[in-house]
C-alpha cells in the first residue's frame, strides 16, 4: 500500500499539475492582493475608534469611503479574474504548449518511421517462405480439419472446435458489451419505480419518429419471417457452407429490429423482455463454457469430445460445432437486439 | 448462343452500373434531403435489379441464380420502404425545410 502524502498539495508534482491546468496564480500578484485589502482594513477600524462627537460627522465619510473601498476591491477581484483567465496565454504555458507539440510531432513521425520500416521488411506477397506459407498449423487445419472436426466449412472447424476457447471469449465479450451498454444507458426508474420528468423529456425525442406505419408493418408482416428463417438457415448451417453462429445471429438480430420498428415495443415486449434476454445469453454462454471448460484444464489442447462425428455434409454433423454454433448465434441476436433496444427506449 | 448470352449478360452488366454511378452523382450532386434519397434508391433497385440480371443470364439457370431472384424480391420489397420511412422522419423532423423546397397542399397533416 503507498503512503499517503500529508504535504501533497506543495510537491513538485502538484504544483506543476497546477501549472498545467492553469489553477496557480502568479505568487507576487496574490500577495500583492491580500496586502491591500487588509491595509484598508486598518484605516477602517482606526476610524471607528474616534469619539462620539466626531462618529456623527464622520459617519457620511466613512460611506462614502466603503462604497469607494467595495468598488476598489471589485475592480482588484475583477482584474485578478482577468488575470487568471490570460494565464494559459502567458509566459510558462506557452512554452509547455510548444513543447508539447514539438513532442507529438517527434513521437508521430518515430512512430511513423517504424512502421514504414517494418512494412519494408516483409516478405513479398505470395512468396513460399512466408511464414503464414511454412506454418505447419495452417497445413494441418487445410489437410486434415474436416477429417479431425467433421466440418465441410473449414473456418467453423477452426474457430469452433481448435479454437472454440478463443470463441468464448468473443462472445463473452459481446455479452459484456451489452451489459455495459445497459449500465451506462438504461434509464433508472428510481427506488418508488417512477420516472422524473427531466428522464422523460429526455425520452421524447422518440415522439418524432413515425409510427405506426402500414407500408412498413405490411413489409414487414412478410419479410420478417423471412429474415428469422434466413438466419437460423446461416446458424445451422454454419459448418457446411459460409456462415456460422455470428453472422446468422446478426441476421436474426436484425430481423428483430424490423418487427421492433414495425410494430413498436408492446408487441415486442410479448415475447423479448428483459428477462428473455438474461436467460436466452445465460443459459447459451453457461452452456459453452461447460462444453469447453477442459480447455482450461488441458493448456487448450485439442481434445476428443467423445461425440461421433457423423459424416461430413450433414445438418447434424461434426459433434459439438452445431450446438456451439446454436449458442453464438443466440447470443448475437440477443446482444444486437438489446443494443437497438436500450439505445432506442433506454431498457430492453 | 453463348455469344449472345454472353452479349446480353455483359449488356444488363454494363446497364445496372451505369445506373448506379448515375445514382452516386446524384447523392453527390443535390443538396435537398429528399432529392438525394430519390437518387440514391435509384440504386437500390433498379441498378441491383439489372446487375443481378445479368449475372443471372451468364450463370445460367441453377439453383445460384433462384438465390439471385430472391435477393432480388428482397431488395424491390425492403428498399423503397426504408426510403419511405426515412424520409417520413425527415418530413416529421424539418416540415418548414420541406414547404421551401417543395409543393404541399395547404392542408396535409404530416
Amino acid at each position: 500500500m503507498s503512503k499517503i502524502r500529508e504535504d501533497y498539495e506543495n510537491t513538485r508534482w502538484r504544483r506543476f499539475e497546477r501549472f498545467v491546468n492553469g489553477e496557480e496564480m502568479p505568487e507576487e500578484k496574490r500577495l500583492e492582493l491580500t496586502q491591500a485589502k487588509e491595509g484598508d482594513k486598518e484605516e477602517q477600524l482606526a476610524e471607528i475608534t474616534t469619539t462620539q462627537s466626531l462618529r456623527r460627522k464622520r459617519k457620511e465619510e466613512r460611506e462614502s469611503f466603503r462604497r469607494y473601498w467595495r468598488e476598489q476591491q471589485e475592480k482588484e477581484i475583477k482584474e485578478a479574474l482577468k488575470q487568471r483567465a490570460d494565464w494559459p496565454n502567458t509566459g510558462g504555458v506557452r512554452v509547455f504548449r510548444c513543447v508539447y507539440r514539438f513532442v507529438a510531432l517527434l513521437i508521430c513521425a518515430a512512430i511513423i518511421i517504424v512502421l514504414l520500416e517494418t512494412v519494408a521488411e516483409l516478405p513479398r506477397f505470395g512468396s513460399a517462405g512466408t511464414p503464414a506459407n511454412s506454418n505447419e498449423v495452417a497445413e494441418r487445419y487445410i489437410e486434415r480439419g474436416q477429417e479431425e472436426t467433421g466440418a465441410v466449412n473449414i473456418v467453423t472447424g477452426m474457430i469452433l472446435d481448435y479454437r472454440a476457447f478463443d470463441t468464448l471469449g468473443e462472445s463473452h465479450v459481446l455479452f459484456i458489451a451489452a451489459c455495459t451498454v445497459l449500465i451506462l444507458l438504461r434509464i433508472d426508474h428510481g427506488k418508488d419505480g417512477k420516472t422524473t420528468s427531466a428522464q422523460l423529456a429526455e425520452e421524447d425525442d422518440r415522439k418524432f419518429e413515425p409510427k405506426n406505419d402500414r407500408i412498413l408493418q405490411k413489409v414487414a408482416f412478410f419479410l420478417v419471417p423471412c429474415i428469422i428463417l434466413f438466419g437460423i438457415y446461416v446458424i445451422l448451417n454454419g459448418h457446411i457452407s459460409p456462415g456460422g453462429g455470428f453472422s446468422g445471429g446478426a441476421i436474426i438480430g436484425a430481423g428483430l429490429i424490423l418487427y421492433l420498428n414495425a410494430f413498436g415495443f408492446k408487441k415486442t415486449e410479448r415475447f423479448f423482455t428483459y428477462k428473455t434476454f438474461s436467460t436466452i445469453s445465460l443459459c447459451a454462454l453457461l452452456f459453452y463454457s461447460v462444453a469447453k471448460c477442459y480447455s482450461f484444464f488441458c493448456g487448450a489442447n485439442h481434445l476428443s469430445s467423445g461425440i461421433p462425428l457423423g459424416t461430413a455434409g450433414d445438418i447434424i454433423s461434426s459433434g459439438l460445432i452445431l450446438p456451439l454454433n446454436i449458442c453464438v448465434g443466440c447470443v448475437v441476436a440477443c446482444t444486437m437486439y438489446a443494443f437497438y433496444a436500450i439505445f432506442r427506449k433506454g431498457g430492453i | 448462343m453463348e455469344w449472345v448470352r454472353f452479349l446480353a449478360g455483359g449488356a444488363l452488366l454494363l446497364f445496372g452500373l451505369v445506373v448506379s454511378c448515375i445514382a452516386t452523382i446524384g447523392v453527390y450532386k443535390f443538396k435537398f434531403v429528399l432529392n438525394r434519397m430519390h437518387a440514391a434508391a435509384m440504386n437500390d433497385t433498379l441498378g441491383i435489379l439489372f446487375v443481378l440480371l445479368g449475372l443471372i443470364i451468364l450463370n445460367g439457370w441453377n439453383f445460384t441464380s433462384l438465390k439471385m431472384v430472391v435477393i432480388i424480391c428482397f431488395f424491390w420489397m425492403a428498399s423503397p420502404v426504408a426510403s419511405h420511412v426515412i424520409a417520413r422522419l425527415e418530413i416529421t423532423t424539418d416540415k418548414e425545410k420541406v414547404k421551401e423546397e417543395c409543393e404541399v397542399a395547404e392542408d396535409v397533416d404530416f
